[in-house]
C-alpha cells in the first residue's frame, strides 16, 4: 500500500463539549484542505496504558465523534486525539487537553413544575440525569453525581416587574402572599459549589 | 469518632481551575496516573478515609508544593496559595490524629504506598509536576466523600 506521509496540516481545536456527561469530541478541519478530507479518532483513559480506536469514528468526514460510551466512567479521565488523511497524505495525531467528565460538563437547567391556589406557588424542582446508553439503562440523576446541588429560584410578577430571587437545597418551594389574579413567571437554575458548576436559568 | 475540617474547597478548586490546562501540559505522561491508577481513591472504606487524607496533605506539603515551581508568575502565585490552604488544613488533620479520630488502616496504608512508589517511579519535578496536575483527582474524592 502506498507509503503515507504526515504532510497534511492538522486538525484543529480538538476538544470535547459536554452536556450533562454527553461526552461528543469536536475538531475544526485542517486550514486550506477543502472538501474529501476523512478522520480518524482514538482515545485513552489518563493513567492507564493504552490508546483504544474508536471503530464507528474512521474514515469520517464528520467533525465530530460521540465518545459518550467510552467516557461514562466519571470518576476517571480522558484523552481523545484525532488524525486527518487526504489523497494519501495524513496529518499529526492531534490530542485534546485531559478532560475530566465531573468539571469539564455542563449542565441543563433544572425542570420546573408549578401548581397554584388563589394566594401561593407551589413549584418542584428536578435535577436532569446524568447521559445514558439507552432509555433500559437505569437513570442517574445528577444529584446523585453533584451531591451538594443548590437551586436558584426567580418569581417574577409579569404586572408590577417585581422579582424574587430564593436560593434552595431541596427540590421543592412555597411562595406565598401572592396576588390573586395575577400572573407569576417562574425560573431555576441549578448551581454546584464547588467544583462551580452553573446551569443556564429555565424557560 | 468522626473527624470533620473546615477547608476552603471552592478557593483550592478556583486557584486549581485557574492553571489546570498550564499544569497539566507539563506532564505528557499519559500512561501513568499518581493518584488513581492501578488503584482509585474512590475504592477507599470510609473508615479510613481520614487517614489517607492526613497522608495525601503530607504528601502534597512535603514532596508536590515545592517542586513545582515555573517560569509564569501567575502560577506561582497560585500554586503557593493552594499550598497555604494545605498547610493549614494538614495542621487541622493533625489534630484530629491526636485524638486519635483517624485511624490508619491497612487498606489505606497500602493505598498511600503504592501512590508514593507511582511518584518515586518518575525524576522528582516530573513527579510532583504530575501529582499537581491531579489535584482534582483528590479535590473530586474529597467532595464526593463529604
Amino acid at each position: 500500500s502506498g507509503e503515507l506521509y504526515c504532510s497534511l496540516p492538522n486538525p484543529r481545536n480538538v476538544h470535547f463539549e459536554s452536556i450533562n456527561m454527553k461526552n461528543v469530541l469536536h475538531w475544526s478541519a485542517p486550514e486550506g484542505t477543502g472538501d474529501g478530507v476523512l478522520y480518524k479518532v482514538k482515545y485513552a483513559v489518563y493513567g492507564v496504558g493504552k490508546w483504544i480506536r474508536k471503530p464507528e469514528c474512521r474514515n469520517i468526514n464528520r467533525t465530530w465523534c460521540d465518545l459518550s460510551s467510552e467516557t461514562s466512567e466519571h470518576e476517571e479521565q480522558y484523552y481523545a486525539s484525532v488524525k486527518a488523511f487526504l489523497k494519501g497524505a495524513c496529518s499529526d495525531w492531534m490530542e485534546t487537553t485531559r478532560f475530566n467528565p465531573l468539571t469539564d460538563t455542563k449542565i441543563d437547567p433544572p425542570m420546573v413544575s408549578v401548581s397554584s391556589t388563589d394566594r401561593s406557588i407551589s413549584i418542584v424542582l428536578t435535577a436532569p440525569e446524568k447521559w445514558k446508553r439507552s432509555p433500559e439503562e437505569e437513570s442517574v440523576s445528577l444529584l446523585q453525581v453533584y451531591p451538594g446541588i443548590q437551586y436558584n429560584v426567580s418569581v417574577l410578577n409579569k404586572k408590577t416587574k417585581k422579582r424574587w430571587f430564593f436560593s434552595i437545597s431541596n427540590n421543592t418551594l412555597v411562595v406565598p402572599w401572592l396576588e390573586p389574579g395575577t400572573a407569576y413567571c417562574v425560573s431555576a437554575q441549578i448551581h454546584v459549589p464547588t467544583p462551580v458548576l452553573d446551569s443556564g436559568f429555565s424557560k | 469518632g468522626a473527624c470533620r475540617v473546615s477547608m476552603s474547597m471552592r478557593e483550592i478548586r478556583a486557584g486549581f481551575t485557574a492553571i489546570k490546562t498550564n499544569i497539566q501540559s507539563r506532564d505528557p505522561i499519559r500512561t501513568l496516573s499518581i493518584l488513581s491508577h492501578p488503584h482509585s481513591l474512590h475504592k477507599v472504606k470510609s473508615s479510613d478515609r481520614c487517614c489517607i487524607t492526613y497522608q495525601l496533605f503530607t504528601f502534597y506539603v512535603d514532596k508536590v508544593f515545592k517542586h513545582c515551581r515555573t517560569e509564569d508568575l501567575f502560577v506561582n502565585r497560585k500554586i503557593s496559595s493552594i499550598a497555604n490552604s494545605f498547610l493549614s488544613t494538614r495542621r487541622k488533620l493533625g489534630q484530629c490524629r491526636e485524638h486519635n479520630n483517624c485511624v490508619c488502616g491497612e487498606e489505606s496504608t497500602e493505598k498511600f504506598k503504592q501512590i508514593l512508589a507511582n511518584y518515586e517511579g518518575l525524576n522528582v519535578t516530573s513527579a510532583a509536576m504530575k501529582s499537581l496536575g491531579e489535584l482534582d483527582i483528590l479535590l473530586d474524592w474529597m467532595e464526593k466523600s463529604r
